[in-house]
């Protein structure tokens, strides 16, 4: 989840609420979803909370909502923009993969350090969410007195910019953080940022570059250039920003204008011109969505009145009107800084956030079904609680494990027809190399687990009823899934009647008939070793485990052993 | 007067004049110390025999004094080479401590003790002998040899043997036996030996032999061997009170894959294709072909809702969608994939509200495996279709739950899932510190979920990890002593059940 660091003081200058404690915005953020997780060196607060909102990725954006929460402000406000002096040139060289780009100028803002620090988290946290860590939208912002338009060409006023796409080394610039003039794939080899982001671009035939009149000023998504970069004196500001979807630059941006103009910027308008036509930006655009009095009830299971609901409504920053007819509908606007409302029914959770989720009296719903578990389940657990009653300690185990312990320590092959040598259904990119696939048998785990415990206390006979897997292409989900009951006796005096004395006792409390005939399986002794077959089946194999595998756990002692399909005993 | 056999010996053994010791009267009556004292402090508690209780000093030597007697303390040793070498003048010390044939801490040894005993001077490296000196009237050798002898010696001679660790001084209770008045009159009342036995046997019973004897008394206070049965899972237990919880609250289990293609575990629950929890590192994908076997209508439901929303007012993600990828198969990383499954029809059939379905099962997440981490783990997951569902109906549900597990005073603090909406986090007090815990994720699930698989009414569901309900009610610090072939069979062995 996104963790957000605010200055209290900002956040009492912002909101306007200078003498507010910072345990009581504490719980009013913990109201809003805002968690408080700790402070940082500088004394801001950590706030986590869930990526719907992300609008408030800043203070200014908290501050935002407080003050609807606060009750000083109240429906949707949009910022007032000036018309455009600059346009964002779309070039044919632009790569296809990253087609769009947005943005706006921003005039008049006052950036101390704190201002600064603020957008420059904005923007890093932008990019790590909805930018998808900047493959999906990744965001410029520049000096505007740094840059010099092109003069648009015939009649056009006003200054230019071109967005294209370059070769690899098509050209050079001073990047961030640098002062070496580098062509793009030198940036993503050389540079620190360069490397981090080379995956995004490195596929691409041409790169994406952003030019002015005197030259290549941004590499984007990677790095801008050093001509640019935004100080505490940059008093007018260029946001440009790039990505492979137009909807999720288009809000991102507004974001950032949104969090600019609460410091008092103004937001100048740009012109972006595709080949297909021109469009203005940044897109303010205020969105309509239609709810029911009635559904506003059903799901928060109250009853409201209709200019309640309006209030709520205003005070979640959304403006509402209402609709009166057989049924009320309210036709609700829905400010452009907002990405998370995809349906009439996130109307609904701000209304209740905004009415208080907490004030709602629980109920226990009034419908009457059928309690029941699993046959599977059932079962299970009957046949657990048997092998608890012949003493064995009931054990949990993972289910993933690596091929050397369900394989090779077993001496078992795989791809053999003995119990756990099926074919391994494989974790494509394993975190760890001891949890690589899934457990085709169970007793690899209980070997495991006596290996572990050979300071404890002995006899130790233990007994698992577990998940096992093996690849089988012909099953729709490509694995073929089941549970196994196995056991081991590791005592000093264990051997092949132990255990098979246990399994008979097991077959009869499930009336299912067991026969031994002899077989042959490699982590057992030969001529010690017999096939499990229930009710005419064979269903797995009990025996004393072979010397090697037993020295190969570090075991000192001899250990008898039987492994089955559960289904058997259904 | 009727007594165990071996308290009629003693008492036979006893005199009332002269005392006996313990020693005395096992010899007398031929049986072990150790039963005779047992039968002596019986026959006391009864007032036959009266019990006086002396202490009585032996000295041993040690290993060292022993060795001394043999050999020869290290300080005479050492005059007597001193003279030989040097012939009554001083001689350099490692030529005597050659000839001495001392070694190690003796040589230390030697040399204090000939100084503080007079045997000479030692200056400038030099050993000088006293001519005077008489190592034949060392009282030191003499006690130790009187001591080998097994006679006394003077007190502060052993003083000094002792503070040399060359004795130990061991201390004795000496137990004298007489015979009461009680006693007396036992005697010549006449005194018979009751039979005692270890063990009832088969024969005894059948025999009817058993009237006649007296059982040996055992020491019921002692501890006895260990004995160990076998205990279900304390997971397992955990899980077992959940589902009776659950079933009790009108749940009916699900069941169903644990390889599941990512359609089932994550975009029939509305989860973007391009989320952060679906990116390659977050999830388990296997190494095998992808799932054949979809409903097409419900792929095509799915993939619109995720491009274009649910409902005149909807709107999608604006991400791609790739059915390849949906077909793709996984470890599920949420049982919600059951719930997905059922919820569809094509698990159980069309179901028609209300219902309530549970699970209790495995998940996994690659996730950094620590102390409350672990890659693979239960997860309860719950849902209640029904007409018309309220928040409070969902909050009533969690609280009735809850309860059961002695956490109380639930809140609610507004989530978000891409899945739910509203969705909550759940909060409770801990039964035991009182504090405020997280316990659970829940919501409603949204229309963009339920209308693709053909649910028209409203649907709330919620999940929690099993094992944090295990800890938080139990307090293991870390659960990779539970779960998993790291476990501690002693703390499994030791764990209190689940009442």
């Amino acid at each position: 989840m996104p963790v957000v660091d605010v200055q209290p003081d900002e956040l009492r200058r912002l909101t306007g609420h200078e003498d507010k404690s910072d345990e009581e915005f504490k719980d009013d953020l913990f109201a809003l979803g805002l968690e408080f997780e700790g402070v940082t060196d500088d004394g801001a607060f950590q706030l986590e909370f869930g990526p719907d909102r992300l609008d408030r990725l800043s203070v200014e954006g908290v501050a935002r909502s407080l003050r609807y929460q606060y009750g000083d402000a109240r429906g949707v406000s949009v910022p007032n923009t000036n018309d455009p002096d600059w346009t964002f040139v779309v070039d044919d060289d632009v790569p296809d993969e990253r087609p769009y780009v947005t943005g706006a100028v921003v005039r008049g803002i006052d950036l101390d350090d704190a201002a600064l620090d603020s957008l420059i988290q904005l923007q890093e946290k932008l990019h790590a969410t909805m930018g998808r860590k900047r493959a999906k939208g990744a965001i410029g912002i520049h000096d505007l007195t740094m840059l010099k338009g092109d003069v648009l060409s015939e009649n056009a006023s006003g200054n230019s910019i071109t967005y294209t796409g370059i070769e690899p080394d098509g050209d050079t610039f001073v990047a961030l953080d640098s002062n070496d003039e580098l062509t793009p794939a030198e940036v993503l080899e050389q540079h620190d940022t360069g490397r981090k982001y080379a995956d995004l671009v490195s596929e691409y035939d041409r790169y994406p570059a952003i030019y002015d009149e005197i030259g290549l000023f941004s590499f984007p998504p990677v790095i801008n250039g050093r001509r640019t970069e935004v100080s505490t004196d940059s008093r007018d500001l260029l946001v440009e920003l790039t990505g492979t979807d137009q909807w999720t630059i288009d809000r991102m941006c507004n974001i950032i204008c949104y969090a600019l103009a609460a410091r008092g910027a103004t937001i100048e308008d740009v012109e972006v011109q595709y080949e297909e036509g021109t469009v203005v930006k940044p897109d303010f655009e205020v969105e309509t969505k239609h709810v029911s009095h009635d559904r506003i009830e059903t799901v928060l299971g109250v009853e409201l009145e209709l200019d309640e609901v309006i209030d709520l409504f205003e005070r979640s920053g959304l403006d509402a009107d209402a609709e009166l007819g057989d049924e009320t509908v309210y036709e609700v606007s829905i400010p452009p800084y907002r990405v998370d409302v995809l349906h009439p029914l996130d109307l609904v959770d701000d209304v209740g956030r905004a009415y208080g989720f907490n004030e709602l009296e629980p109920r226990y719903p009034d419908v009457g079904t059928v309690g029941q578990r699993h046959e599977r389940s059932r079962l299970e657990d009957a046949v657990r609680t048997s092998l608890v009653g012949l003493g064995f300690e009931d054990l949990l185990n993972f289910h993933m494990i690596s091929e050397g312990e369900n394989y090779e320590r077993m001496d078992v092959e795989v791809g053999s027809d003995s119990l756990g040598g099926g074919e391994p259904a494989s974790i494509t990119e394993p975190y760890s190399e001891d949890y690589t696939m899934l457990r085709t048998w169970v007793l690899p785990s209980l070997t495991m687990v006596l290996e572990n415990n050979t300071h404890r206390a002995y006899p130790q006979d233990l007994a698992e009823i577990g998940h096992v897997a093996h690849r089988d292409d012909d099953e729709n989900t490509r694995v073929a899934e089941s549970r196994h009951v196995a056991a081991v006796l590791a005592r000093h005096d264990a051997t092949y009647e132990d255990a098979k004395a246990r399994l008979a006792a097991l077959c009869r409390d499930f009336d299912a008939e067991l026969e031994t005939p002899a077989t042959e399986h490699p982590s057992f002794i030969d001529g010690r070793t017999a096939a499990v077959v229930i009710d005419g089946e064979e269903v797995g194999v009990v025996g004393e485990l072979h010397p090697k595998v037993i020295v190969d756990h570090d075991l000192e002692l001899p250990v008898a052993a039987f492994e089955f399909d559960l289904s058997a005993l259904a | 007067m009727r007594l165990p056999e071996s308290q009629v010996a003693v008492l036979n053994a006893a005199s009332a004049t002269d005392e006996r010791t313990i020693a005395q009267l096992a010899e007398a009556t031929d049986q072990k110390p150790e039963t005779v004292t047992g039968a002596v402090f019986d026959l006391r508690d009864e007032g036959l025999v009266s019990v006086t209780e002396t202490t009585e000093e032996s000295v041993e030597l040690t290993d060292e004094g022993a060795e001394y007697a043999e050999d020869g303390l290290p300080e005479v040793r050492l005059y007597r080479a001193a003279l030989d070498v040097g012939d009554g003048d001083a001689v350099p010390m490692g030529q005597v401590i050659g000839a001495s044939s001392l070694g190690g801490p003796q040589v230390d040894i030697a040399l204090s003790n000939f100084a503080r005993k007079g045997y000479g001077h030692i200056d400038s490296g030099e050993l000088a002998p006293d001519a005077d000196a008489d190592p034949d009237a060392d009282e030191e050798a003499a006690a130790l040899a009187a001591l080998e002898s097994g006679e006394s010696v003077d007190a502060d001679v052993l003083d000094q043997l002792e503070s040399r660790n060359l004795v130990v001084r061991h201390e004795r209770t000496i137990r004298a036996v007489t015979l009461t008045d009680e006693g007396v009159t036992a005697l010549m009342e006449g005194v018979e030996a009751a039979e005692t036995v270890d063990r009832l046997t088969p024969e005894m019973l059948t025999s009817g032999e058993w009237e006649d004897v007296e059982f040996t008394e055992y020491n019921v206070e002692a501890d006895a061997p260990e004995a160990r049965g076998g205990k279900k899972h304390i997971l397992r237990q955990t899980a077992d009170r959940v589902k009776d919880v659950l079933t009790g609250m009108g749940f009916a289990e699900m069941e169903g894959p644990h390889a599941d293609a990512d359609f089932w575990i994550n975009d029939c629950l509305f989860m973007p294709q391009d989320h952060p929890a679906r990116t390659h590192w977050d999830r388990f994908a296997l190494d095998v072909p992808p799932m054949e076997d979809i409903p097409e209508d419900l792929i095509d439901n799915v993939r619109d809702a995720h491009l274009n929303g649910v409902g005149e007012d909807g709107d999608g993600y604006h991400s791609p969608w790739s059915e390849d990828f949906a077909r793709a198969i996984a470890l599920r990383g949420h049982t919600t994939s059951l719930s997905m499954r059922y919820l569809s029809g094509h698990e159980v059939g069309e179901l028609e509200p209300p219902q309530r379905y549970f699970s209790v099962e495995k998940v996994y997440r690659n996730d950094t495996l620590d102390p409350t981490h672990l890659l693979e783990f239960y997860q309860i997951e719950g849902w209640v279709m029904a007409e018309d569902l309220s928040v409070r109906d969902l909050m009533g549900t969690f609280e009735e739950f809850y309860s059961h597990f002695g956490i109380t005073d639930i809140q609610f603090k507004p989530h978000y899932n891409p899945y739910t909406e509203p969705s909550f986090e759940l909060f409770g007090r801990h039964p035991e510190t009182g504090e405020l815990i997280e316990i659970g994720n829940s919501g409603m699930f949204r229309e963009e979920v339920l209308r693709p698989l053909g649910v028209e009414c409203d649907v709330m569901a919620w999940g929690l990890a099993l094992e944090r309900l295990l800890m938080l009610m139990y307090g293991f610090d870390d659960i990779r002593d539970v779960h998993g072939t790291l476990c501690d069979l002693d703390l499994l062995r030791e764990t209190e059940v689940l009442k």
